[in-house]
């Protein structure tokens, strides 16, 4: 029983990493209707800057929030200048495709060519110590996570339900030419989204890399089980992207400890539960209906 | 410069014939690490090709073709290792077993599409490795298979020994490879042609194109769209098959997700939608791999650089190289018919066809 405590409590610490890339994808999802295949390199991307900069002296904290800046920069600079171009993704999926992978690509290899292909040491923002919880030791870090992540959801609560700028985004994700028409400017509100959507990948990177090693792979992994809790959850939903991020990490936590088949695969419940849900739910829990079937 | 359609006819011949005399040139005149690495290259252009007739013609997004060649390859390497299988039979079975692999992924993606396809797709590409490792005492986890066959040795003891193409018509064994690899990836690329242009082929790009509407015209779609996924798995299985022969051994390293992106790009820079299109793709991406060696400090640039060229070419040429030929000709044609002013005698639909993705 105290064993599955502490996979539990493991599942629930990685399943708020989860989220937190989800509420990523989320907010580029709603407002365009894009999978960004290339949200977990920019969360890498972002990663190292928060290294960088703790590198040269400044405390982590400090460092987390530069990090944030500098992925917030990028994410719109991006937007701006690759994405915006592109055109509707659901016209044409597979150029939005070709173009996200061709990011994941160039951000991927700009990280190595700006860092190197060692992995670098970056040290757990909620320190290395742990707490007891119902007999089970459980890391600051892993509780420091889903605060984090209560935190954020607050967040992002407020900026969409409670500001005139949450509301003009709101406008554009249900109907983005509605929105042009009573004068919101759509594309600008577009970009914010994937600055937004990037500083908040910073964050799911720094709790990833104490754990992994910072590599130009860092979230390779991360990306597959966020898009496994947007999928669950429904890709446009926030509430759904916690759900869902939450519901993975116990599943790919638990689930290795009992059946034997997954000890080397922790990707293959994820996996099974994007198939299942697409096939069979594919609006998710919360999301609306939206995903296209023959 | 105006050509008649007669010349223009021949030079097209003579182009073909000069390229393959170059390519049947190559393996007598370059080291034998370098035929190998470009009849790998040719194993990838088969692998590519069936993507294309996946993606490029029916419209089906997949991220995940690395695994396929993967499942090919490490179907081979286990029949003849761990089953005993001589290599033509073991490199059938895992066509057959790709083929299966692509009906059983065909299966889902009748219901999911697009973006979604591309999501389920990129998720197998990260778990084949995983799968591979998982089941290790198979396929030899991390440390890869050494692909060996018994063989009576000097001392008349049967013993294991790595597979080794023999010299053979005054070939040497890298030699025998290529060709080898060579007529295969030509029969594919024939088959694909043929398929493409067949009343099947065309059923492919109705259905691409609107669904719905092929549907109405009597394009029995759901088998139409598996057998696609089924045949294309094939020949990524085939390639991958290939892969493992020339290669001598699988490793899992090999065959993660930058393989499934490797193989989409060489689809989309070589030409979505034309058959040739992949191979140059293959060739020029493993060129690029291969030929171009970048300082120690770099080893990031040349993914810097393929991802700056399929943004680009998503922007100024969706067509790929081959899709920015046939505009530029269509373009000079619609020059020359239309002499001084008045309107283009070649109406541009193919043009407006190649650019729109």
């Amino acid at each position: 029983m105290t064993n599955f405590l502490q996979v539990l409590l493991v599942g629930i610490g990685d399943g708020a990493v989860y989220a937190m890339l989800g509420l990523g994808l989320v907010v580029i999802y709603r407002a365009t209707g894009l999978l960004n295949f290339s949200q977990g390199e920019l969360s890498m991307f972002a990663t190292f800057i928060v290294w960088t900069l703790w590198t040269v002296g400044m405390p982590l904290p400090l460092a987390v929030l530069g990090g944030m800046a500098g992925g917030f920069l990028i994410g719109a600079i991006i937007q701006r200048l690759i994405v915006r171009p592109v055109g509707d993704p659901h016209e044409k999926p597979l150029a939005v495709v070709i173009v996200t992978i061709g990011l994941f690509l160039g951000v991927n290899g700009a990280a190595q060519l700006i860092w190197g292909t060692l992995d670098r040491n970056l040290d757990p923002l909620f320190g290395a110590g742990q707490v007891e919880i119902g007999g089970v030791a459980v890391a600051w870090q892993k509780i420091g996570a889903v605060i984090v992540l209560a935190v954020m959801v607050f967040l992002f609560w407020l900026l969409f339900q409670k500001t005139k700028l949450g509301l003009a985004m709101r406008a554009t994700a249900s109907n983005s030419e509605s929105a042009a028409l009573v004068g919101v400017p759509v594309q600008k509100l577009l970009m914010l989204g994937w600055g937004l959507s990037a500083a908040v990948g910073a964050i799911a990177g720094v709790f990833t890399a104490p754990n992994l090693g910072l590599g130009s792979n860092l979230m390779q992994l991360t990306l597959i089980f966020g898009f496994a809790a947007i999928t669950l959850g429904g890709f446009d939903s926030l509430v759904g992207a916690v759900v869902g991020g939450m519901v993975v990490g116990i599943l790919t936590s638990v689930l290795p400890q009992y059946l034997e088949i997954f000890q080397k695969m922790r990707l293959a419940p994820a996996f099974i539960l994007i198939l299942l849900v697409l096939l069979f739910r594919p609006q998710g829990l919360f999301g609306r209906k939206q995903v296209s079937r023959v | 410069m105006s050509m008649s359609p007669a010349a223009r006819k021949w030079g097209r011949v003579a182009a073909w014939v000069i390229t393959f005399a170059v390519i049947c040139a190559l393996p007598l005149m370059l080291p034998a690490f370098r035929v190998d690495q470009i009849a790998i290259w040719m194993t990838l252009a088969m692998a590519a090709c069936g993507l294309n007739l996946l993606t490029g013609y029916n419209g089906q997004i997949s991220v995940g073709h690395g695994a396929l060649y993967g499942a090919g390859a490490y179907a081979t390497a286990i029949f003849m290792v761990k089953v005993g299988w001589p290599m033509f039979p073991a490199a059938l079975i895992a066509v057959v077993i790709s083929f299966l692999l692509g009906i059983a992924i065909g299966l889902p993606a009748l219901r999911i599409k697009g973006l979604y396809l591309a999501l389920v797709t990129l998720a197998v590409a990260v778990l084949f490795p995983l799968v591979i490792e998982q089941f290790s005492s198979i396929t030899g986890g991390g440390a890869g298979l050494t692909i060996t066959t018994p063989q009576v040795n000097r001392r008349g003891a049967v013993v294991d020994q790595k597979i080794e193409f023999g010299d053979m018509a005054g070939l040497k064994g890298d030699q025998v490879r290529y060709f080898l690899v060579l007529a295969i990836a030509v029969v594919c690329f024939v088959l694909a042609r043929n398929l493409v242009k067949s009343r099947v082929g065309r059923s492919l790009v109705a259905i691409r194109d609107n669904e719905t509407a092929a549907s109405v015209s009597g394009v029995p779609v759901s088998l139409v769209k598996i057998l696609t996924f089924g045949v294309s798995s094939a020949m990524a299985g085939l390639g991958g098959a290939m892969y493992a022969l020339v290669n001598g051994q699988v490793n899992l390293t090999s065959f993660t997700i930058a393989l499934s992106i490797s193989l989409l790009v060489a689809v989309v820079v070589g030409g979505a939608s034309s058959i040739i299109g992949p191979a140059i793709g293959a060739v020029l991406l493993g060129a690029f791999n291969d030929f171009v060696t970048l300082p120690e400090g770099l080893a990031g640039a040349k993914p810097v650089v393929l991802g700056a060229i399929l943004i680009l070419l998503m922007f100024f040429a969706p067509g790929g190289l081959v899709g920015l030929y046939k505009t530029t000709m269509a373009k000079r044609a619609g020059r020359q018919a239309r002499g001084d002013g008045g309107e283009p005698a070649v109406p541009s639909a193919f043009a407006a066809e190649q650019l729109a993705p």
